[in-house]
């Protein structure tokens, strides 16, 4: 699988004993790194964008607008609930003509909550998680609106290709894993 | 730092602990709450796997949803331990019954990993070596250089300016082992009153006097009694915000388990309070600094329907007046009732005008939190408040805030308590006494008064000062006119160093101070702009959270050890052993600990009274062959609630202060702990006193800080992801950095709209008539007309020996003000003088003294009596003339305060959450350009000394547009009370 890098600013770039053990730990997966940044985007993310095989998520033409769709990834597993949501407003890794097309994790970054189906058309905004209070900004990444989330919702990065919406990486450590990659 | 823009990596993988990894248990180091955290730490190289007997957690990854175990990549780091590098999970106590239920945690102790220091972070300008400025700049010198001169200069001072030329401005909570070493230091040894603590000019006295003269301790509620009421009734704070945990584990419960209704006094709608209105609860939308008048209104409608819980009063307030101690006092219940039934602001008309509350709302709130229920029983109402309320009308807010909820029945059972909710954690630990009988200001009839030392550093007064932990210029007592008058004092001085040799630094620095200027000493973590990178003559690091065993309390008297598990950067030392090192240099007895666990039992003798008392945990642990810290850590992030007791051979915490349910037991240990206020009220009689504090004492200030013309209210707060002055997550937290870029203001749409505001501009807010109170220590007959203040020190220039002989008694001190700046404006004014004779020596007006002083003041231009005037002397028991110099108004007119200016810029977020005329921006961020406090009036509350920092107001203009206004990666401009899906 490869892993790419968006941003040359890492702090484990840098040379000292302590960051070199943190960089070999970075580095003991394998994944190749590659400095690049997310097309689309009006500034770069600094993030860790890791491909997984592609899946086909929904026709472009046939979403409508503020319906979330419910797919899993990276894996079939239900900690992997995601929502595909056309939010009709341009955000930040979104695809399509009006690059309003975007996905995340449907697991609460702050404790695991489900915010499953909780979706603010009128913001744009994900939850309040139901256990407490937590809301996400779908145009800006997943960030933190209010609460407690001490990362942003993990993004499901998308790709078009003739029309049909695929899933094909992951920014973000999904809740309840240590590692994206390991189920 | 690097000129690289700081970036958030996101990561998806973080490494897990393996099995035998060292597990340390410590709480947050930020808000009051102080949740517990587990801190693990296991050397790089050697990582655990997901199988759940391969690491520390025991628990197979990815962990099964809802189970409550996760590490998010900002939990982790890399630390240095004994020069080796290890990695460390920072994760709240899944396991927590306590506080923080099942290992909740805000976003702020969420993050706490990345505040420990990792030099391949932001973290990595961290001060790590002593350094003194040559030739303008902070160059590295040895400890012994640093403290020899510091030690010289100090002994020099003190000998030839006085001992109140050594001064001491420093935080007043970071860690109980810190603040006693510094307080021993400052109070005990020099005994100096130029003492002040971070977030107040004065050094002594209580933060909430109302609630103190009431008799309530102000951290008396415990955790679990915010979600025991029916009705919670909070001023001034969305816990929500700022003290997370209180909230989500607690008031959430009340609401979600008990049907709590939540009544939020607040002018800005933020999450908690947009929560709590969906479930029953509500929003009063009051104006800046009018909540007395929404007390008086609501007591009026309660008394005059006969709501008062009547049995509680009945057993619980103090019947007459307990005169002697305090001048508000109303002579038991019945006069209360018959001052509030008449007193003209708890008129519902007026007091709706004022605050800009509905009287509809005004008289549901009245009924939500005392109309009894159809059966006769009571709803069950706490009182819970912050800073909105204390910090824009001390006195008066926490006075008649305190008597609202004691006629509600409120103030000492489970699920009926009026506390503060906590801004820091209870870290104060004193080592000494604020030695009052030097300070040289004393007011008739009211407390003693403290050294204002902003004031006292601005009039010149001080020679040596050493600030800690706190960036005072931007602080909350901000002003630019301290920022001007320490840089003149400092780099403006001719005398500066131009070699690193300390014998030419002890003579320059002697010049200097002899020179009408001062030697300034700057101890934090991070270089502070701009004491310290800017004014400080030497700049000392020391080690914080994580890099020593401290101990705290947070808001609930809980007590915790936070654990060391690493290496502080350098050469830092922590605080306490800063102290200790100067104080032996300047040959004071009683600094040699060896350890903090050391200072941490020599505390507890010193404050065995306190409401954090521990002595009994001491002893336990002397009688058990080990230290306190020992004890401490054994009981882990459970820890224990002061005061402790040792009661049938166990260690027994105190869950609820003045409750008379309490049950005590048999005491052991060599030292009783059992204050009657562990079952009583804190008063003479053990019953709550009913305090009529005016709205006339403020309403002055009130008025001139209303916005004019096209100004805006600004209030200052906090933010729910961060704290402080931005240093550990603001200016070195990419992850929230991210979602905070720069300073920001919360605007009103419609004012935003007449100013051609859209939400992502950057604005301006300024002002040119901030009033800032100045002078008053030139000890002359002048100061005592037009402050109204006794000068407790003799003087050559003050020719009524004869009366200050028996006002001084044995209150002289050695204070070495120059004869030099005495005597100008020199009038006589003996009347003023003659006020004070009579005064007992505890400062306070006695019973012969309101009687038998002159009438003048109550009369009106016709001679007939002023019946408004009458009124409020009999609610203060005090003569309005008395008062009257002391007030904004008088002090104004006779040149005691100046118009300061100051602007700060932001970021604009356009949101109907702020009230219309309210604006809303963080306390205390660099990014500001500017302090945000600075635009607060810095002018003390007459009666307590305490600021009214949340009272500011400015004009608001476009200066351009942020980047942040079209950027789709940093900051979020959506709105934070978005409730979707929630019934109501």
């Amino acid at each position: 699988m490869n892993r790419k890098r968006i941003s040359d600013n890492l702090k484990s770039n840098k040379t000292c004993s302590i960051n070199h053990s943190r960089r070999s730990f970075l580095l003991a997966s394998g994944s190749a790194i590659i400095l690049t940044s997310i097309p689309g985007l009006s500034s770069p993310l600094n993030a860790i964008q890791q491909h997984y095989p592609k899946k086909f998520i929904a026709f472009e033409d046939k979403l409508e607008q503020d319906k979330p769709i419910l797919f899993r990834y990276p894996h079939d597993d239900i900690r992997c609930t995601s929502s595909l949501i056309k939010l009709g407003e341009q955000a930040g890794g979104g695809i399509g003509s009006d690059k309003d097309i975007v996905a995340f994790n449907n697991l609460c970054s702050h404790m695991g909550g489900v915010i499953t189906g909780i979706y603010n058309s009128e913001h744009k905004v994900a939850g309040p998680c139901p256990i407490h209070l937590t809301t996400y900004d779908l145009t800006r990444h997943g960030m933190v609106v209010s609460g407690h989330a001490t990362e942003a919702l993990p993004q499901i990065m998308l790709e078009v290709e003739h029309g049909k919406i695929y899933a094909s990486s992951v920014i973000g450590l999904i809740f309840s894993f240590h590692d994206n990659q390991i189920v | 730092m690097s000129k690289k823009k700081m970036q958030h990596n996101s990561t998806d993988q973080i490494p897990l602990p393996p099995k035998n990894a060292k597990v340390f248990t410590t709480a947050c180091d930020y808000c009051v709450v102080a949740c517990g955290y587990k801190v693990y730490r296991w050397p790089v190289g050697k990582i655990g796997s997901v199988q759940a007997d391969k690491n520390a957690f025991g628990e197979k990854f990815p962990t099964a949803i809802m189970q409550g175990c996760w590490v998010s990549p900002n939990q982790h780091n890399v630390v240095s331990v004994n020069g080796e590098p290890y990695h460390i999970a920072v994760v709240a106590d899944k396991d927590s019954k306590v506080v923080n239920v099942g290992g909740d945690h805000s976003i702020r102790g969420g993050t706490i990993a990345q505040k420990t220091f990792n030099p391949n972070t932001p973290t990595k300008d961290r001060l790590k070596y002593p350094m003194m400025r040559v030739n303008d700049k902070l160059v590295r010198i040895s400890w012994d250089d640093a403290l020899d001169i510091m030690a010289e200069i100090s002994q020099y001072v003190i000998d030839k300016h006085g001992k109140s030329s050594w001064a001491m401005k420093m935080y007043s909570y970071q860690y109980w082992e810190n603040t006693h070493a510094l307080t021993k230091l400052a109070l005990r040894e020099i005994e100096t009153p130029a003492w002040a603590v971070h977030d107040q000019p004065t050094g002594h006295g209580p933060d909430t006097p109302g609630m103190s003269d009431a008799g309530i301790d102000n951290f008396s509620a415990s955790y679990e009694d915010w979600s025991l009421a029916d009705v919670l009734f909070i001023s001034g704070s969305d816990p929500f915000e700022t003290k997370t945990i209180i909230y989500n584990e607690w008031i959430l419960k009340g609401i979600r388990e008990n049907g709590m209704k939540v009544i939020s006094v607040v002018p800005r709608k933020t999450t908690g309070v947009a929560y709590n209105e969906t479930k029953g609860g509500m929003y009063l939308e009051i104006t800046p600094g009018t909540d007395a008048i929404l007390h008086y209104a609501l007591a009026r409608i309660i008394v005059d329907n006969g709501w008062e819980d009547k049995e509680f009063v009945d057993k619980w307030i103090n019947n007459r007046t307990e005169r002697d101690k305090e001048v508000f006092h109303a002579d038991g219940f019945d006069d209360f009732k018959q001052w509030i039934l008449n007193y003209k602001y708890a008129n519902l008309e007026l007091a709706s005008e004022i605050t800009d509350i509905p009287k509809e709302k005004i008289l549901q709130a009245a009924e939500l939190i005392a109309k009894p229920k159809a059966d006769g029983s009571r709803v069950k109402t706490s009182f819970g408040f912050e800073k909105g309320l204390y910090w824009s009308n001390n006195y008066v807010g926490t006075a008649s805030y305190t008597a609202l909820g004691l006629i509600c029945g409120a103030g000492n059972r489970p699920g009926q308590v009026i506390s503060r909710f906590g801004g820091h954690q209870r870290g104060m630990m004193p080592g000494g006494q604020y030695p009052e009988q030097d300070a040289p200001e004393k007011f008739p009839g009211w407390r003693k008064q403290g050294i204002d030392l902003d004031r006292w550093v601005e009039d010149g007064r001080a020679r040596f000062t050493w600030v800690i932990g706190t960036t005072w210029t931007h602080a909350m007592t901000a002003s630019n006119h301290l920022m001007k008058v320490l840089e003149k004092l400092t780099r403006g001085n001719p005398y500066q160093l131009t070699s690193n040799d300390k014998n030419e630094a002890i003579k320059m620095f002697k010049q200097r101070v002899d020179n009408g200027g001062m030697m300034l000493v700057n101890q934090d973590i991070y270089p502070v702009t701009p004491i310290g990178t800017l004014y400080a003559d030497i700049v000392l690091p020391a080690a914080t959270w994580g890099e020593e065993d401290f101990t705290r309390a947070n808001g609930e008297r809980r007590i915790r050890l936070y654990s060391k598990f690493y290496d502080a950067p350098g050469e830092a030392l922590p605080d306490w052993k800063i102290a200790a090192k100067f104080a032996q240099k300047m040959g004071f007895s009683g600094f040699d600990w060896k350890n903090s666990a050391e200072v941490f039992e020599d505390a507890a003798y010193y404050n065995k009274g306190r409401r954090t008392s521990y002595l009994a945990l001491v002893e336990y642990a002397k009688a058990h062959g080990k230290t306190g810290h020992e004890i401490l850590r054994e009981l882990g992030t459970e820890g224990i609630q002061a005061p402790v007791r040792w009661e049938e051979g166990k260690l027994v915490g105190t869950k609820r202060l003045h409750d008379d349910t309490l049950k005590e037991g048999t005491s052991y240990g060599l030292t009783e702990i059992k204050p009657e206020w562990l079952r009583k009220f804190k008063t003479k009689t053990g019953r709550a006193n009913l305090l009529k504090a005016p709205w006339e004492l403020f309403s002055d200030y009130w008025e001139f800080m209303k916005p004019q013309g096209n100004e805006l209210w600004v209030t200052t707060g906090r933010i729910n992801e961060f704290w402080q002055s931005g240093f550990d997550d603001q200016m070195r937290r990419p992850y929230l950095k991210q979602r905070w870029p720069d300073n920001w203001l919360e605007i009103h749409p419609e004012d935003a709209k007449a100013r051609g505001i859209e939400s992502g501009d950057k604005i301006m807010a300024w002002s040119d008539r901030i009033p800032v109170e100045v002078g008053g220590y030139s000890n002359s007959k002048a100061d005592l007309k037009v402050r109204g203040i006794t000068p407790l020190q003799a003087s050559v220039t003050i020719e009524e020996p004869d009366n200050l002989e028996q006002m001084l008694s044995s209150n002289q001190s050695d204070l070495g003000i120059s004869a030099e700046s005495q005597g100008h404006g020199f009038q006589e004014e003996p009347d003023l003088l003659e006020q004070f004779v009579t005064h007992d020596d505890m400062g306070y007006a006695t019973e012969q003294d309101s009687s038998e002083t002159s009438d003048q003041g109550m009369l009106l231009e016709n001679g007939e009596e002023d019946q408004v005037m009458k009124g409020i002397e009999s609610a203060i028991g005090l003569k309005w003339k008395d008062v009257l110099p002391m007030t904004f108004s008088e002090m104004l007119k006779n040149g005691y305060v100046e118009m300061d200016s100051a602007s700060f810029e932001a970021v604009a977020i356009v949101t109907d959450a702020v009230k219309k005329g309210v604006t809303f921006t963080y306390f205390n961020l660099p990014s500001a350009k500017g302090a945000t406090n600075s635009l607060a009036g810095r002018i003390l509350d007459p009666v307590s000394q305490r600021p009214r920092f949340k009272l500011a107001r400015g004009e608001i203009k476009k200066i351009g547009e942020s980047p942040y206004k079209h950027k789709l990666t940093e900051m979020s401009f959506k709105p934070r009370t978005v409730m979707t899906n929630i019934k109501t």
